[in-house]
């Protein structure tokens, strides 16, 4: 069934001093004027803040339906097919009057200046008074950095006190606002220089360029992420509902990626019903995009703290997916989970998929009711589920063997259950023994590599490339996935060394980016480029993106290698378990049996005709792991380790780090 | 008939716009950039660019954070 998405915003026919324009509907007029080459005067307008209208300068006129009137051109919404008058006698004579009042009051002020001179004011004698402030860095009370403070920063530290005559800027209670963090933010938009910045904490070498490049990003939160996937207002929940669309949320222990009861988890329902705080918070306090998000006065229903009204730290989008993984589709369970994992100091992603580990394992008859001391563990189970959980913090009942994770727990009912190691092997989600985190792997080749070569076990930090792979089909061939699996963990590692944030690479984008093609589209250059001019600021070394990716490489081989030592670094431990790569069972082959049927058809030439669904199966297991194989030799090639997944000397030596003690990690493995 | 991100192909059908692919396709992610032919479609215009027929469509999905 088709999924209606969400239509753009219309095109509208204006008249510009009785030129024809196309504006999008929506777009403020000053905005439609300026691109179609008028200069309007205006003080208080800024293009990364909200308009406020309240300079007055920028009146033009604008006439709907035969009815003319003047309307502050910045904040006003072009909705109507208008027609336009930037510049009439009445305006320009308005804007001479204002003009000469503020340089009146103002007169040394270079912005007011240049003001004076556009719209032919000057007679700075004419408004002189007392109030004439003859400081060339005077504050022209334009607001700028009060909404700044605001957009920018979610803040309300600087405002306005005072009526008329004795408007002025200032904190709360005229003290410094303890809760200022010094973004810097109010004194980079300050078009007068009235707000000085007067210390750089850390030393940068050039303050200017970081805080240049922080702005932009700061810009982009305030203006286009509610446009784009709405971080700010429901955090990394809002793909929820958009991996439930492309099939990629993990059900029922990864075996399907939707579900008809997803809406109940989804961003939609956290924002109404949940979510009460969305300031930044201890993430790092002055951070623009606080995507981290709160739930208040959250009644507990069990454990040692039930009947307690408490604050809970999320939920994001990897405990909710968990919350889909073991088929709870209850954000009152899903919260809850949260909170206690959190509060015993559980990794709720590696309890989430155990526990779903767990249920199919207990449908599948290999573990009972009287093994899990008397509870029924079908998915969807959360009572149960969060038994289990108080159960492993206290250390007694099913709940300790369920904390074993799933690698140890494959091992031992195989021993001692006699269960079939080849299907505990297929449907249990870890490699190297850590559990993996909540998307549905199936479709991306690429994505089962970045998973699964993951250097600390199936984690999505180090590779995301699902849309790039599954959906885009921007890189079908095993060169380009290799290469895709050679440059993504080394961006993210990079970041990750200069204690960077990830997620203002790409979780918003420059409203521009697809200027660049696909394949450079993909990487987001604006933004690499302001994690480059970041370090260059702080440390006064230039960096491109091949200084990047060697020094992210040589931290990633060291890794690999230290992995290696501990065996945890070969082929073998870079190998998916079926259910990451395919269908593993006849269910989960029936429930899309149309696209694996026109695969085995299309991609391996097999008519599925006239075959049974086990002999089927069989064949798409096969298939797709030759395919993953190939894909695994490319990428080991791409980054220069030999086939067995090992970092060859000739690599170590060509990125500098051949040095006697990472060499003896690759003579000395401990296996 | 025409051909998306080189893979999928859908029906074409008389006055098929590219909001109407982006809804036969379930494309609900918000940071896609979307051209037909090799010539970019503003989102403004996702409601009113009618997609000839046999045409190549690529939706291309930016990576989100992961």
């Amino acid at each position: 069934m088709a999924i209606k998405t969400k239509a753009g915003p219309k095109k509208i026919e204006i008249s510009i001093n009785g030129k024809a324009a196309t504006v999008v509907e929506g777009t403020y007029l000053l905005n439609a004027v300026m691109d179609a080459g008028y200069n309007v005067p205006t003080l208080c307008h800024h293009k990364d803040l909200t308009p406020d209208g309240t300079c007055r300068l920028c009146l033009c006129e604008v006439e709907v339906n035969g009815k003319k009137k003047l309307v502050t051109a910045c904040n006003y919404p072009v909705r109507d097919q208008i027609k336009v008058a930037t510049t009439t006698d009445e305006i320009k004579k308005h804007r001479k009057n204002l003009a000469e009042m503020y340089l009146g009051r103002w007169p040394n002020v270079e912005v007011i200046q240049n003001i004076a001179r556009l719209c032919g004011a000057t007679d700075a004698e004419k408004y002189k008074s007392e109030l004439t402030d003859e400081n060339p860095k005077a504050c022209i009370l334009c607001g700028h950095c009060v909404r700044a403070c605001n957009s920018f920063m979610i803040q309300d530290i600087l405002g306005f006190a005072g009526r008329g005559i004795k408007r002025h800027l200032t904190m709360p209670f005229g003290d410094v606002d303890p809760h200022c963090v010094g973004c810097t933010s109010c004194s980079y938009v300050c078009p007068t220089g009235a707000i000085q910045i007067t210390d750089d904490m850390n030393n940068p070498v050039d303050p200017e360029l970081i805080r240049s490049h922080g702005m932009k990003v700061n810009a982009e939160m305030a203006n286009l992420d509610a446009l784009q996937n709405r971080m700010r207002e429901v955090g990394t929940a809002n793909i929820v509902e958009v991996m439930d669309a492309y099939d990629l949320l993990p059900v029922h222990n990864f075996k399907f990626g939707k579900h008809p009861d997803t809406h109940k988890i989804d961003s939609k329902v956290m924002k109404s019903k949940y979510f009460t705080q969305g300031a930044a918070d201890a993430c790092w306090l002055g951070c623009s995009m606080a995507c981290a998000k709160a739930v208040d006065d959250f009644e507990l229903k069990t454990g040692p703290y039930k009947g307690q009204k408490v604050v809970v730290d999320g939920p994001e989008y990897e405990t909710a997916a968990g919350g889909s993984n073991m088929g709870g589709f209850d954000l009152d369970f899903i919260v809850e989970y949260n909170f206690y994992c959190d509060t015993y100091g559980i990794d709720t992603i590696s309890f989430a998929t155990t526990m779903a580990f767990v249920m199919e394992a207990f449908e599948a008859g290999i573990i009972t009711e009287e093994y899990t001391g008397g509870k029924i563990l079908n998915f969807g189970a959360m009572k149960e589920t969060l038994e289990c959980l108080h159960e492993m913090a206290r250390g007694d009942g099913f709940g300790v063997e369920v904390g074993q994770g799933v690698r140890r727990l494959k091992e031992k009912w195989v021993k001692e259950l006699g269960a079939d190691p080849g299907f505990l092997q297929d449907i249990g989600m870890e490699v190297k023994g850590l559990e993996f985190s909540e998307y549905v792997s199936k479709e991306s080749l690429a994505q089962q590599a970045g998973y699964a070569m993951a250097i600390k076990g199936p984690q999505h930090d180090e590779a995301w490339l699902i849309f790039i792979d599954m959906v885009n089909n921007q890189i079908p061939s095993f060169k380009d996935k290799a290469e895709a699996l050679y440059y993504f963990p080394l961006f993210r590692i990079w970041f990750g060394l200069l204690g960077l944030c990830k997620i203002v690479w790409n979780d918003v984008a420059p409203a521009d980016n697809s200027k660049y093609p696909p394949q450079e589209a993909a990487k987001i250059p604006d933004h690499v480029e302001n994690y480059w001019k970041f370090f260059e600021g702080m440390t006064g070394i230039p960096v491109d993106e091949d200084k990047m990716l060697l020094q992210a490489e040589r931290v990633f081989n060291l890794q690999r290698l230290m992995s290696y030592y501990l065996g945890y670094g070969t082929r073998k431990d870079d190998l998916p378990p079926l259910r990451a790569i395919g269908p593993a069972t006849v269910e989960e082959y029936l429930s899309r049996e149309e696209r694996y049927d026109r695969q085995m058809k299309e991609d391996m030439g097999i008519d599925p005709e006239a075959r049974t669904v086990e002999e089927k199966l069989s064949i798409t297991r096969d298939y797709r792991y030759q395919q993953y194989n190939k894909v695994l030799d490319a990428a080991y090639k791409r980054r220069g380790w030999d086939e067995n997944g090992i970092p060859t000397v000739e690599r170590l030596k060509q990125i500098g780090i051949d040095i006697p003690e990472v060499m003896a990690l690759l003579e000395k493995p401990e296996q | 008939m025409i051909v998306v991100n080189n893979k999928e192909k859908i029906e074409w059908y008389e006055g098929m716009t590219v909001q109407d692919v982006l809804d036969k396709m379930g494309y609900v992610f918000p940071l896609i950039t979307v051209s037909v032919n090799k010539q970019l479609v503003h989102k403004e215009d996702y409601a009113t660019y009618e997609v000839p027929d046999n045409a190549n469509i690529n939706v291309f999905h930016l990576a989100h954070g992961g």
